[in-house]
């Protein structure tokens, strides 16, 4: 039975379905710009909209929060900000080093690390179940109020690093299990079948692939850590968006949440581009072994 | 035509569509300017007939307040239950523009959004809210209903209840409320060395107190009184400071022609001595509290 | 240790004993789940001998080979190295493993490091070679093998052929008593092949004690000692090479030996 005849197959596709057919160009980009202008009328010819554009984008608000004036009863949003980055930063450190501590015990098969496994088990079941904010109040409040020596008295920014470190590291400790676990088995035969011990083979071997693996999500978490921050300001500490809270409720302007949402931006956006950029450049290295 | 030519029709018609719906709905509390030349219209008749018009809900006044309302403003929790200095004022302003108490609705306002733009679900707001220029320009203030002086309060445990020369001020921690104009006070008048602590809530500040995470917080006097002498055991009002002028306000949206008439019953309530009466008996300000320095 | 030239050769049996075998194995049994791989095998492999395992695919050679290194544990029998049990629990299998050297068919080399700390990683952590000692070392083996322009680069830079034989460069770094070699040309480019069977016959005359599954029967005709078909679990039928592949003494075998022919592979 002979085959049946194609079809023409050098007939011109259709022409709403090439991306690089120039007029697809033409019609993609003419309908964003038609989309985002018709959004940009409502919001402009909205009833309400000068007075949203006045306490939402006002731009002398927006520089006065920015710069702050404490004798006017607030502080400046851009400072405030410094109080964030090094929060996080100090928290992402040890967020860090406590979830590969967390996951390598629940990975661990010997019988005598098993009361520690059932305490990372509890442990992550825990701060994953319980919403940061109380986590932030139950520490941020809880431990001044036993008045131990020493460690009552600590900042609010301390006791808000030591909360977003006790949730975080749960989540994070997960991404590790998940990386470790995703290091093909035959990895681990090799490492063992050269002699190398359970840890040295993590340590050499599985650990430095699983990260590979995981830093997409790991910037991911950090990326939510940096905004998670914002809920410290509860304690009283005052960082960007206390600062900005200040400022709305001393003059009753929200102009300075856009400033801080804007610094957030700033300091986020760069942050996903080297992500993208870090994936696709590690993609080449993982694909060694026998496929050639 | 073009798929791109109907796409830049249909979304224009779309936008122009929904911006002629909206302002022909009625423009109530959207404009501005235009509602403070028509309250001189109404100046003439602040009855309860008078001011329906103006009204967030008919035949009712709605007053706003946060959650908690703290004692000495309110009692209990319950606005309605009119004890407490500013729930007093509110059924005192009532009745002057002719309304029952059972004509007063309360309603609940986070202080947060309190100013937010755009119509407000109240007629008025009353939570300890300062005046300021730059308030109002976002809303509507009455005149003052009560002349604002701040406090410090600190547990007797505390070196700041014998050492307060404006030297040692300087050296402690302090403690306050966000919104509150205590922030503005301390940075500007007692201009502390270390940064103040800025919580919340109220409760939020009296637990840092309790804690000793703070040497000392600052509100107004009669918030002050009724923490140390009811609130928190072991605290003492500290002394009170000199007035800078500061009032509160009750908060009208921006424009609300309502003000006029609020601001008359304000004025007869001041006149008759009422206001003064609700002060002695809520507010026990003690005319033994030391005034200091900051 | 410092026998670097003769790296390739395997040392005197650690016993002292020159009767015991290298390598025993009696009635090895390994099931995975219900299903029953290895029901009884029994082997004894002598120092310098080169033992090929043939036998059709699903018939256990890999599991014997891991078995063997202990990658997997046993349900019955023991496993003797130099005369010493090695498939007792309580043994230290690091220790062990320090001493057989596995190669397997994809490879497995360390792709987050260069060829030169693939080799010279295991020689550092575990025998606690210098680096110093241990690039020397690793140099030496490379150059050995044509590989020595290579060091530097990563495994995705090389072929299949290449990296199989930097394996075997890794395995031999850590100088075995024994080489187990798990089907190491089958994931190769035919033209790829040569080269490792070339790197494979010059150990054996070096004297390497080495235990080899493959497919390449003419491989095996040529290095091997002895030729070792397994079917069923068992080792049905072992001899030399000559012996076995003309006249097979089993009908398993006659069988799987004409399917090999047919398929043009012998």
């Amino acid at each position: 039975m002979e085959a049946q005849g194609l079809p023409d197959l050098s007939a011109r596709r259709s022409r709403l379905l090439g991306p690089s057919d120039r007029r697809g160009l033409i019609l993609s980009t003419t309908s964003t710009v038609v989309v985002l202008a018709a959004l940009l009328a409502i919001f402009w010819l909205a009833p309400g909209s000068a007075q949203v554009r006045h306490t939402f984008f006002n731009p002398a608000d927006m520089w006065r929060s920015f710069v702050g004036d404490p004798k006017a009863g607030y502080y400046s949003v851009g400072a405030a900000l410094w109080l964030n980055i090094r929060m996080f930063v100090a928290a992402e450190i040890l967020i860090l080093i406590v979830a590969l501590f967390v996951a390598i015990i629940r990975l661990s098969t010997g019988p005598v690390l098993l009361p520690l496994r059932v305490v990372a088990t509890v442990y992550v079941d825990v701060a994953r179940g319980v919403p940061l904010i109380l986590v932030i109040f139950a520490i941020g409040f809880g431990v001044p109020a036993l008045q131990l020596q020493g460690i009552s008295s600590q900042s609010a920014a301390i006791y808000g690093v030591a909360a977003l470190v006790f949730s975080y590291s749960a989540y994070v400790s997960e991404v590790y299990r998940a990386g470790i676990n995703a290091v093909h088995r035959s990895q681990v035969a090799a490492a063992r079948s050269l002699g190398l011990s359970q840890w040295a083979s993590m340590r050499y071997v599985i650990l430095p692939q699983a990260i590979r693996t995981i830093i997409p999500p790991l910037l991911n978490d950090f990326i939510s850590l940096q905004k998670d921050t914002a809920l410290v300001g509860l304690l009283g500490a005052i960082e960007a968006n206390k600062a900005a809270e200040i400022y709305s409720d001393t003059v009753f302007n929200y102009s300075s949440y856009t400033v801080a949402a804007i610094l957030f931006l700033l300091l986020t956006i760069p942050l996903a581009r080297f992500t993208d950029h870090l994936i696709a450049r590690d993609r080449a290295r993982r694909l060694a072994g026998a496929e050639q | 035509m073009t798929v791109a030519a109907w796409a830049a029709i249909a979304a224009l018609t779309a936008s122009a569509g929904l911006a002629g719906c909206a302002s022909s709905s009625g423009s109530s509390a959207g404009a501005g300017a235009g509602a403070t030349s028509s309250a001189s219209a109404s100046t003439a008749s602040c009855t309860f007939a008078g001011v329906q018009d103006e009204l967030y809900g008919k035949g009712v006044l709605t007053v706003a307040t946060d959650q908690p309302a703290y004692p000495p403003w309110f009692e209990n929790n319950k606005p309605g239950n009119g004890q407490g200095y500013e729930s007093a004022v509110a059924y005192a302003v009532a009745a002057q523009l002719g309304f029952k108490p059972s004509q007063v609705k309360w309603a609940y306002e986070p202080f947060d959004s309190s100013y937010a733009p755009g119509p407000k679900k109240f007629d008025f707001d009353i939570n300890e809210i300062s005046y300021s220029a730059q308030r109002a320009q976002a809303v509507t203030f009455s005149d003052s209903y009560y002349d604002v002086q701040q406090a410090l309060v600190a547990l007797k445990s505390s070196p700041i209840v014998t050492k307060h020369s404006p030297e040692d001020l300087k050296t402690y921690v302090y403690g306050d409320q966000v919104g509150t104009t205590s922030l503005a006070f301390i940075n500007s008048q007692i201009q502390p060395t270390q940064t103040p602590k800025v919580f919340e809530t109220l409760n939020d500040v009296k637990q840092a107190l309790q804690t000793k995470q703070i040497a000392a917080l600052v509100t107004d006097t009669p918030t002050a009184q009724y923490i140390s002498s009811s609130e928190i055991p072991g605290s003492v009002m500290v002394a009170q400071f000199p007035s800078t002028g500061e009032h509160y306000g009750l908060l009208f949206a921006k424009g609300n022609p309502l003000v006029t008439c609020v601001n008359k019953a304000l004025a007869t309530l001041k006149s008759n001595g009422t206001l003064a009466k609700l002060t002695s008996k809520y507010l026990q300000i003690y005319t033994s509290v030391p005034t200091i320095k900051p | 240790m410092g026998r670097t030239g003769e790296v390739f050769r395997s040392g005197e049996p650690a016993s002292g004993s020159g009767e015991a075998a290298a390598l025993r194995i009696e009635g090895l049994r390994k099931s995975f789940g219900a299903h029953e791989v290895l029901r009884g095998v029994d082997l004894a492999v002598a120092s310098h001998e080169v033992i090929c395992l043939i036998g059709a695919s699903g018939s256990g050679k890999s599991t014997l080979l891991r078995c063997v290194n202990l990658l997997e544990r046993i349900e019955a029998g023991t496993i003797w190295l130099d005369g010493q049990p090695i498939s007792r629990r309580g043994v230290d299998e690091n220790l062990v493993r320090r001493h057989i050297g596995i190669v397997f068919q994809s490879f497995n080399l360390f792709p987050h490091m260069t060829v030169e700390r693939n080799v010279t990683l295991a020689p550092m952590k575990v025998l606690g070679l210098s680096r110093s000692e241990a690039v020397s070392q690793a140099g030496e083996l490379l150059e050995r093998f044509g590989l020595g322009e290579k060091r530097a680069d990563y495994p995705d830079r090389l072929s299949g052929g290449q990296q199989q034989r930097v394996a075997i460069v890794r395995a031999l770094a850590m100088r075995p008593r024994l080489m187990l070699l798990d089907e190491v040309t089958s994931a190769l480019d035919p033209e790829l092949v040569a080269d490792v069977l070339d790197v494979i016959r010059e150990l054996a005359e070096g004297g390497m004690t080495m235990l080899i599954a493959t497919h390449e029967m003419g491989f095996a005709r040529d290095i091997a000692s002895r030729v070792c078909f397994l079917a069923d679990g068992q080792i049905v039928e072992q001899a030399p090479p000559a012996q076995l592949f003309s006249q097979p003494s089993d009908e398993r075998t006659r069988r799987f030996l004409r399917r090999i022919t047919d398929a043009g592979r012998l």
